[in-house]
């Protein structure tokens, strides 16, 4: 057997020892992605609606049902007179008013465009322009089916049509639970391998290996590829949960999928390794980690899109390899992307890879 | 024929910043020998012997460790020495035989070898009943024997012991010397650290570093006669007199 064999056989009776290890690395996984999603979800639902309907018509009825049928309200109060549902407004009983005037059913019929009003309370912003905006659809919506029922001159008012490709309902789970598969990623990626070389730097146990043969990248090897292996099966634990908890198909391949993520721990592993290469103990390692790690989390477009951020922020994304992993994951699980789709992804993907790796070998130092 | 001085060190020189932790050092070491390397704590024992098993550079002179040059050909040396760290360095979460196994393995012992050499050091031990226990649950003398097997477990030319009897009882530290001298009977070479000076008796020559020098270094019988000393810690008084560094 070969030195790595036996360094590696190490790493796992290490492992199986360790009363602590073994269950973290099942708990994060499964806590991660059963818990987050329903805390953090960010879908807006009941928002409180007040209605002033100085129209009392057959349309404005339906207009209200229809907003009612939506799922997305709860209707808090009908009001009379705007002014009324402005004072719910304040007291923060209702989260949005709208006013259909008087004479709609009427004005339309003549063929004339009517001014439907909203007003939202913005305190609670992400309600507020959330609710907002599904009011607005809703009624534009509405607006195109009596159209099309007939019997209105009515021409077609304006209308914003907001088309949300790949995910048709914007649902939030199906944004957060692969960036939740990252974060597993990162975490067991990242955290594992810096952990067990700096408890080898605290016990002494590494310079027993550095006064030894062993080559240096036979050392690095043997972590990178177990803390590698144990990565796949916590983000496998992850998959699987996307899949049958939340029924996130993906609509492209698994082999890109675990391609990527293995390229992706090894470059982990590596960071790991320099890390703790520079690191003496435990709490130096673990913080200068979970500052790298925030960055990645924070600036790859795990959250929040790249392309939303500034200019010269997304210029520095580029150098981020997790940029390039979460542009994979994503485009894999909801567009259906190809290797050949991601080639410049892959391609600086194991770049970054191999680079950190060679750093990792060089900057660990078995004679100083 | 191979020199018979298995170490050779001259002019040998290590300086963290201002500080210089060993200076100017030059000694040999024969085949077979056991060579005590004895000073106060601080003296610079442990930071020469990093240098002589590779894990750091000099400043300046050069050695020579089991023919291979302590600067340049580090990782060859490391084929041919064992040590024993003064911090006991085995993997505690390890049983007994995981680690034998495991430092057999990265040393290149055949497979087939393994076994038997690993029920021989047990055996010698008398911790053959404890082959299946985790490390850290063995009593301390008891780990440092290990440390100590672990450490010549592929029968290298020379074995470097950093303080290895620290915190074991005057009984367990003879125990432990019986088993060096079973080492060197085999043609291990031992290199020795240590501040006890009752232990310097069991050496064949002794080298005394005060504040980095090498002080003096003979037989321990020929340094008594020299300084006039009834034993050896009392050569040690007369030489450490003139010591600046505590701790």
């Amino acid at each position: 057997m070969s030195t790595f064999g036996y360094l590696f056989i190490k790493e796992l009776k290490q492992f199986r020892a360790n009363p602590f290890m073994p269950v973290v690395l099942v708990l994060l996984p499964v806590l991660l992605m059963l818990l987050v999603p329903l805390a953090a979800n960010m879908e807006v639902k009941d928002v409180r609606l007040a209605i002033v309907d100085r129209d009392r018509s057959t349309l404005s009825g339906r207009l209200t049902d229809k907003i009612s049928r939506s799922g997305f309200f709860v209707f808090t109060s009908y009001e009379d007179t705007y002014e009324a549902a402005m004072e719910e407004l304040g007291k923060g009983n209702t989260d949005i008013i709208l006013e259909i005037p008087a004479g709609m059913e009427a004005d339309m019929g003549k063929g004339e465009s009517v001014e439907i009003f909203i007003a939202a309370n913005a305190v609670n912003n992400t309600k507020g322009s959330m609710g907002g905006g599904y009011l607005t659809s809703i009624v534009s919506d509405f607006s195109d089916e009596i159209m099309q029922s007939g019997g209105f001159a009515s021409h077609q008012p304006l209308k914003i049509v907001p088309q949300f490709r790949y995910n048709p309902h914007l649902e939030y789970k199906l944004f957060m639970v692969p960036a939740l598969m990252i974060v597993v990623i990162i975490l067991v990626g990242g955290f594992f391998p810096t952990m067990s070389i700096v408890s080898e730097k605290e016990s002494g146990t590494i310079e027993q290996m550095n006064v030894s043969p062993v080559r240096k990248r036979d050392f690095i090897l043997s972590k990178v590829v177990f803390y590698g292996i144990l990565g796949l099966f916590a983000f496998t634990l992850a998959i699987l949960i996307a899949h049958f908890v939340y029924g996130l198909a993906s609509h492209g391949g698994l082999i890109e999928i675990y391609v990527s993520a293995v390229i992706f721990l090894v470059f982990m592993g590596g960071f790991g390794l320099i890390i703790s290469n520079y690191s003496e103990t435990m709490l130096q390692a673990v913080f200068l980690m979970l500052f790298f790690v925030l960055i990645f989390m924070l600036m790859s477009g795990i959250f929040t899109p790249v392309s939303s951020m500034e200019t010269w922020s997304q210029y520095v994304t580029y150098i981020l390899p997790t940029r390039y992993f979460v542009n994979i994951l994503r485009a894999v699980c909801l567009k259906g992307s190809h290797f050949a789709d991601l080639t410049f992804d892959f391609v600086m993907l194991s770049v970054f890879a191999v680079v950190i790796n060679a750093a990792a070998v060089i900057t660990y130092k078995k004679q100083n | 024929m191979e020199s018979e001085n298995v170490i050779e060190v001259v002019h040998l020189t290590k300086k963290f910043g201002d500080f210089t932790a060993v200076d100017d050092i030059s000694f040999h070491v024969r085949r077979g020998e056991i060579f005590g390397f004895l000073g106060a704590n601080g003296a610079g024992k442990t930071t020469a012997m990093r240098m002589l098993t590779g894990l750091s550079f000099p400043t300046s002179g050069k050695g020579t460790v089991a023919g291979f040059d302590i600067r340049t050909q580090s990782e060859l040396i490391k084929k041919h020495i064992g040590y024993m760290s003064q911090k006991f360095a085995l993997y505690g979460d390890l049983t007994v035989r995981d680690n034998l196994e495991l430092f057999a393995g990265i040393y290149g012992v055949p497979r087939k070898e393994t076994d038997a050499r690993i029920d021989n050091l047990l055996g010698r031990l008398s911790m053959s009943h404890e082959k299946n226990s985790r490390v850290r649950d063995l009593p301390q003398g008891w780990k440092q024997k290990l440390a100590f097997s672990v450490s010549i477990i592929h029968k290298p030319e020379i074995v470097f012991l950093d303080e290895p009897t620290g915190g074991v009882d005057p009984a367990a530290r003879r125990q432990f010397w019986e088993l060096i001298y079973e080492a060197v009977d085999e043609g291990i070479t031992a290199f020795v650290t240590t501040h006890y000076m009752d232990e310097a008796e069991y050496c064949d020559r002794i080298s005394m570093m005060v504040d980095g020098r090498i002080e003096a270094l003979d037989s321990p019988g020929a340094l008594k006669e020299k300084f006039g000393a009834a034993s050896i810690a009392e050569v040690f008084d007369i030489l450490a007199r003139g010591a600046k560094r505590t701790e």
